[in-house]
């Protein structure tokens, strides 16, 4: 792939033949480049249907490298043979769950298999649960309920809590440098495959977000809690684990959006 | 080793353990008949003298059985495990073939090597434990095949004897009978077993 800057982000796809003769593709996309990288793979056109989309992000420093939501069970290879085109799998050192969710770490037993000295950051009280998935030789590293950091070299990322939105223990990932915030469930939509990844026309997309944030965001509470918190952070991109990410004034025109919605309509 | 064979494992698996606990609850009974035949065979005094033996006989059979079968289960449960390992790994495998057949060209693809080689060696451990432990297993249910011939053999015998006990004729042959009986239900039990254990028993 090339590299792009940090305001227009280019997308590639990698195309692979898979056993089955099939051609499978897993976008990749440099959304930060400086002192070190984030890169977002999505669109995994390889995906059985009936899973849902996901976007995975890594963080890679010149040494180490973070996969934040490294995603389900089915997106095990695709997505390790996706980050082998930024890091060798000795430096993939860390993981980072934002909730206990399938879509999010169901994968988790795989990774457990091929990364022996990394570490899961992931909600402290999920860790029982989270634990069926397989971990045994990853070290899972709770995080607290008011956060923390995740240190990479010399990057330090910021872990901002952001419970119940939509899991009860959830956090959210802010690099102050780059100025991304990873929101995990926040901000996700649903698309059609083939979907740019960044919203160009705010208006028409929230139709997309609409039904998933109000049926699945149980607290108006906790949702003002968040954007107060959010509000506070100098932020470019916003990068959900589902749908297309936000550029610029869309995240204002998001967090506005959002702050406005009535969630939590089930009952 | 394919995926659905594993798949099989798990019902072979969880098969053994009906089938003994089948066996058990028939060791039971052949352990609550000689219970009664040694009550009967006490009432019948002399005409009964060549019972009294078989049926602490019968007694002792029971009570091999019944320790075999605990024996053999708890040996089934770490069968059970190294099936859900086993699967685990032979699964995992998969994955890492297909991940490595699609970071073909990657820059750092060769970096998988040496962790997919290391899958593939922890899928081969599992399999051979896992041969290992169907084996003895095989021996095990083979041993429990011996008392329950033996006990064929004293039904046979308590028949004898028990023509012999007059008015108590009846009641120690219907002792004979349910030992006769329990003895095969054990028999094709453990012979079901054995076939289903054979049916996994695979060389990779
Ligand atoms: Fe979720
Ligand atoms: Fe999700």
């Amino acid at each position: 792939m090339t590299t792009c800057s940090a305001a227009e982000a280019h997308y590639h796809l990698l195309i692979l033949l898979t056993n089955k003769g099939v051609v499978s593709l897993m976008k990749m996309t440099k959304i930060y480049e400086g002192t070190h990288e984030w890169i977002m793979y999505g669109r995994d056109e390889h995906k059985p249907q009936n899973i849902i989309d996901t976007n995975q992000y890594i963080v890679r420093t010149p040494n180490r490298c973070l996969i934040l939501e490294p995603g389900g069970i089915e997106l095990f290879a695709p997505m390790l043979a996706a980050v082998l085109h930024h890091a060798p799998v000795e430096e993939i050192t860390d993981l980072f769950a934002s909730h206990q969710d399938p879509d999010i770490i169901s994968s988790l037993g795989l990774w457990d298999q091929a990364l022996p000295k990394a570490k899961l950051h992931a909600p402290a009280i999920w860790e029982g649960f989270l634990r069926h998935f397989g971990c045994e030789t990853i070290e899972y590293v709770p995080i607290p309920d008011n956060g923390g950091t995740i240190r990479l070299e010399t990057v330090e990322l910021q872990i901002i809590p952001a419970h119940y939105l939509h899991s009860s223990a959830n956090f959210h990932i802010y690099d102050p440098k780059a100025k991304i915030l990873m929101s995990g469930d926040v901000g996700a939509a649903l698309e059609q495959p083939g979907a740019p990844v960044f919203v160009d026309n705010f208006e028409a997309h929230v139709e997309k977000m609409r039904y998933f944030h109000q049926r699945w965001m149980p607290s108006n509470q906790a949702k003002r809690n968040w954007i107060e918190r959010v509000r506070e952070l100098d932020i470019d991109i916003l990068a959900p684990q589902h749908g297309r990410m936000f550029k610029g004034e869309d995240v204002r025109r998001f967090l506005d959006w959002f702050e406005g919605l009535q969630v939590g309509i089930a009952v | 080793m394919k995926r659905s064979h594993t798949k099989s494992q798990f019902v072979a698996v969880a098969s053994i353990a009906a089938e003994l606990s089948a066996v058990m609850d028939v060791a039971k009974e052949i352990s609550l008949a000689a219970a009664n035949a040694k009550a009967i065979a006490f009432r019948a005094g002399e005409k009964a003298k060549g019972f009294q033996p078989i049926t602490d006989f019968i007694n002792e059979l029971a009570k091999d059985t019944i320790q075999l079968v605990n024996a053999i289960n708890e040996h089934a449960l770490s069968l059970y495990q190294l099936t859900v390992d086993e699967y685990r790994m032979t699964e995992a495998n998969e994955r890492f073939e297909f991940a490595a057949h699609l970071a073909k060209g990657a820059k750092y693809e060769s970096s998988l090597y040496p962790v997919h080689q290391q899958v593939q060696q922890r899928m081969q451990i599992c399999l051979s434990q896992f041969n290992v432990h169907i084996a003895q297993l095989l021996d095990q249910l083979a041993e429990v095949m011996h008392p329950a011939r033996a006990a064929r053999v004293i039904a046979a015998n308590s028949r004898i004897e028990a023509s012999q006990a007059g008015e108590y004729l009846q009641s120690l042959q219907a002792v004979a009978e349910s030992v006769d009986n329990a003895a095969q239900v054990i028999h094709d039990n453990v012979q079901r077993c054995r076939s289903a254990l054979s049916f996994i028993n695979f060389v990779d």
